[in-house]
């Protein structure tokens, strides 16, 4: 009888030890963001590249930068930019971004950088600036799984044919069946390394099962929320594979007509 | 209710075929009233007694426990069946059906698992489960739910204690040459003065069937067995309790009238009960039941050729049910008789449906999203026995419905179409009164009036593109809509003299805020080939009106002619025509009997439907039909009360095509088709 009553409390003991191990592994901080890459600048800082993802994928990208002295102190003044470049072997062209800025929260330098091509396609080259110096990241970007398009580049219809339009799905999202809230960008190709944000546009949405044939009802078209965006709602009456259809509009000039998304989920 | 089926002595009831049985029970009732210490029923209350210590033509019985639920229910005034297959008819009541009426088994809820109304609860359920059938076409103290047409139960047949013969049963087999159809039963019961078990079993199976000219109706065979028991232990002079377990089990039904067959169906009903019963005492008797059954339903499309379908899905969906009633007769005095009864139930639909496309990725969708039900209601009916003339049984019923979604996937699926809340409650029930008054020896006249509310079934309110074949629509729930409401009055006659009885009895039933589909214009439908997505939704008024007439003359005790009517109409607030109304039908027959010999000559015939609102639900009109059947009977008795019942008959002798208005997709139906059955009885 003693023994089993020591035999059960040691099992409790152990029990009760192997639960505080465990809580113990579970890091609270700094598992957020993944380390891209890290290098130093001329004028001697560190420059760490991070993202809340552990790979970088095709499409809406945010991007952390962390500046530190050589001491290891954070650096919360400095300026910093993000100069994407895709190398595609006979042409080079950069893409659309939202340049970094301080949030002292983080104590990262925030920025946004859409990868218009994966790495399969040529290769990408992320400059970060950091006051006047520079680090070159050579960045390996993932296509997205197979069945899905979170960003394309369109020609402008008819008059504005001349004219190239990025529209991209900005990440995260979690889709689910139901109403999603949910948001877009649209980028101009001004040049070859410059794609200003557009805004006030009209959007027209239109999801389509593209399998089943069918669309779904109550969607709320994306509209302007300033700085390129365009928040809306999606309504998935099922999961599966999913095309939004957009036409941007401009001032009741259609500017470009069948872009889309794909979804899968 | 015991005596209801009283007749007078100069209609010998073993003649009778069960559609004179009906006609009688309207008659019984009449006299039934002046039985001070019976509750017998209302006139527009019917039951199909098909065995059991009830029965009085046992010889009939070897036939209605061979031919199906559907069958039994075919030939009753009132009732009109959808047909889909050959297999699981829909029962309706006077043009109503599935939500609007309460379809239980012996007082049990029970709630089909698919969303293409493939497995009405009476495909559940076979005649050998059954002492008879009971049909009301009003609200009655005895629904264990609320109705705007009142309801179908299923009682169940029970292990009769301390029975002559302590084993005794019955064994039978047929054969109908059309589908290739066999079926074969049992029926076995051990009897002891405590305790008695009943036990049967019966398997069925057929092919395609014919249509006229030997069509082949492709994708109308099924195949099932079905398999119940009841124990039943008396615990002293006045408490009985009673187990009862059922399982039925189809596998490959055809659905021809739809675009997917079923792979497999099954339910498992069970059931324990209480039953006091005091024959002097002024609380009478008391039944308590406890119950819970399940629904497995799998629709199955790989049969079908690939150019038949669009590309493959599984749907299955389940349901599941438990609850309780108790009810109570307490004599108030000796001119009232105070029925009570409380119950409560839960009910869990889950329905899905995963798509795989050739090109794609498979997709996947809840139709009826996790939704749920919990209801309770309270029924007081008061019986007054006025003088020698008149009754009256008046009272009502209050509910409590509490509807919900359970999972989250369900809750996201209804931010498709809803923005509120998915819980959600309601209130509905109904006050009635029926009275009769026995103007003379031969006459009485009887007649009511009720208003009730019914909430919309949990499809109706959490639906999610269920699709229609009526009108080709997919349907979505709607979870503001209103809770149907229906005044509803009734008047009938029945006159019976020595050799002929005629019952004749009208309704009608006015609606606010009937439930229907409307079209939603901005909604894309999900089915493939379909016209558009309707939601369900209230429309301000409807009329149903109708009737039934029934007629039976014995020019000689051997020669029974009889006649069977009834007639519905419908139209909706527009004045257009609802659908799912039958036309004008007629069973009549002529039967004969000498010595052990039984003949029957049948007529079943049904105006041409031309009421019908095709734009709006999508029915077309429908021709009328003829039909004659020809049937023997022989029994053979022996020592010990054991007989052999042989029955041949011929069905739809001309090889008529024809189908009825109710039938999806105007499939033909059955043509010439040859019957042969043996029962043995011991």
């Amino acid at each position: 009888m003693k023994k089993i009553f020591i035999l059960a409390l040691s099992g409790v003991v152990l029990l009760a030890s192997c639960k505080k191990d465990k809580e113990e592994e579970t890091p609270t901080s700094g598992s957020e963001y993944t380390l891209i890459k890290k290098d130093t600048t001329a004028n001697d800082l560190v420059v760490e590249l991070l993202s809340k993802t552990t790979t970088l994928e095709i499409g809406y990208s945010n991007l952390f930068v962390r500046v530190k002295d050589f001491a290891g102190n954070i650096v919360d003044d400095a300026t910093v930019g993000f100069m994407p470049m895709m190398d595609m072997g006979n042409m080079q062209h950069s893409s659309p971004v939202e340049q970094p800025e301080y949030n002292p929260t983080s104590k990262l330098y925030e920025g946004m950088v859409v990868f218009t091509m994966h790495s399969g396609q040529g290769d990408w080259e992320l400059t970060v600036m950091v006051d006047g110096d520079s680090v070159a990241f050579p960045v390996n970007v993932l296509d997205s799984k197979a069945g899905t398009k979170y960003v394309g580049s369109y020609s402008g219809y008819g008059a504005n044919s001349a004219d190239k339009y990025i529209v991209t799905l900005v990440k995260p999202f979690n889709w689910k069946v139901g109403m999603n809230d949910f948001s877009i960008m649209v980028h101009k190709k001004q040049t070859m390394m410059d794609f200003p944000a557009v805004e006030d546009l009209t959007i027209v949405m239109d999801p389509q099962m593209t399998s089943m044939g069918h669309g779904s009802p109550n969607n709320i078209s994306p509209s302007n929320a300033g700085e390129g965006y365009y928040n809306g709602k999606v309504n998935y009456t099922m999961s599966g594979d999913w095309r939004l259809n957009f036409d941007l509009i401009d001032e009741g000039d259609t500017i470009v007509s069948g872009a889309y998304i794909d979804i899968l989920f | 209710m015991k005596n209801s089926h009283l007749v007078s002595s100069s209609i010998n009831t073993d003649e009778m075929k069960k559609s004179i049985i009906i006609c009688a029970f309207l008659l019984g009732g009449s006299l039934a009233f002046a039985q001070e210490d019976t509750l017998s029923n209302e006139q527009n209350y019917k039951e199909i007694i098909i065995q059991g210590q009830q029965k009085k033509n046992k010889d009939q019985t070897a036939e209605q426990l061979q031919v199906s639920t559907d069958k039994l229910l075919s030939t009753t005034p009132g009732i009109t069946l959808i047909k889909r297959g050959n297999f699981a008819l829909e029962p309706t009541i006077r043009g109503l059906s599935a939500g609007q009426i309460t379809t239980t088994i012996d007082g049990m809820q029970m709630f089909g698992a698919c969303t293409d109304r493939m497995d009405p609860i009476s495909s559940y359920i076979e005649p050998t489960n059954l002492e008879k059938i009971q049909l009301s076409t009003a609200p009655n103290g005895d629904q264990t739910g609320s109705s705007v047409g009142g309801g179908i139960n299923f009682s169940l047949m029970k292990a009769e204690i301390n029975a002559p013969k302590s084993i005794s049963g019955k064994v039978g087999a047929g054969y109908q040459t059309n589908a290739n159809n066999i079926q074969t039963f049992g029926t076995f019961q051990y009897s002891t003065k405590r305790w008695a078990l009943l036990v049967n079993g019966i398997y069925r199976k057929a092919d395609n069937y014919y249509a006229a000219n030997r069509r082949e109706i492709l994708f109308s065979q099924f195949e099932k067995w079905n398999a119940g028991a009841n124990l039943r232990i008396a615990l002293n002079e006045r408490n009985t309790l009673s187990l009862d377990y059922i399982q039925d089990e189809g596998y490959d039904i055809g659905y021809p009238a739809l675009t997917m067959d079923v792979g497999f169906a099954k339910a498992y009903i069970s059931a324990v009960t209480h039953n006091y019963t005091h024959r002097s005492n002024r609380l009478r008797s008391v039944e308590t039941k406890f119950y819970f059954n399940y629904v497995d339903h799998a629709m199955d499309d790989t049969k079908r050729p690939a150019e038949m379908i669009s590309m493959h899905m599984d749907m299955p969906g389940t349901s599941r049910t438990f609850g309780m009633f108790s009810k109570a007769k307490y004599l108030l005095s000796r001119k009232h008789i105070l029925n009570v009864q409380v119950n409560a139930y839960q009910n869990d639909l889950h329905a899905e449906m995963t798509m795989y496309p050739d090109v794609g990725s498979e997709m996947f969708m809840l139709t009826i999203p996790d939704g749920q039900r919990r209801t309770a209601g309270l029924n007081l009916t008061d019986t007054w026995l006025v003088n020698s003339k008149t009754r009256i049984s008046f009272g009502g019923r209050a509910e409590m419905n509490f509807s919900d979604i359970t999972t989250d996937i369900g809750e996201q699926t209804l931010t498709s179409f809803y923005n509120g809340s998915a819980a959600q409650t309601r209130f509905s029930g109904n006050v009635f009164a029926q009275a009769t008054y026995k103007m003379s020896k031969n006459m009485s006249l009887f007649g009511g009036v009720n208003y009730a509310q019914r909430p919309p079934s949990l499809q109706e309110i959490y639906g999610f593109y269920l699709f229609n074949r009526v009108d080709n629509h997919d349907y979505i729930g709607n979870p503001d809509i209103e809770n149907e409401a229906s005044i509803n009055g009734n008047l009938g006659l029945d006159l019976k003299y020595e050799q002929w009885a005629v019952s004749v009895e009208g309704f009608v039933n006015s609606f606010s805020n009937y439930i229907t589909g409307i079209v939603l214009p901005s909604y894309s439908n999900m089915t493939g080939g379909a016209d558009g997505v309707k939601q369900f939704d209230n429309i301000d008024r409807a009329l149903l009106t109708g009737g039934e007439f029934t007629i039976k003359w014995n020019p000689i005790s051997a020669l029974s002619i009889s006649s069977v009517n009834s007639f519905t109409y419908g139209v909706d607030e527009t004045g257009g025509y609802l659908p799912y109304i039958p036309p004008f039908k007629s069973v009549n027959s002529i039967q004969y009997h000498l010595s052990t010999w039984h003949f029957k000559l049948e007529h079943v015939g049904a105006m041409a439907q031309n009421n019908v609102s095709t734009e709006r639900y999508g029915e077309n009109p429908t021709p009328a039909f003829n039909l004659l059947n020809f049937g023997v009977q022989k029994h053979f008795s022996f020592k010990n009360q054991r007989a052999l019942h042989a029955e041949i008959g011929v069905e739809n002798i001309f090889d008529t095509p024809y189908y009825e208005h109710l039938d999806v997709m105007e499939i033909q139906r059955q043509g010439l088709n040859f019957v042969i059955r043996t029962t043995f009885v011991f």
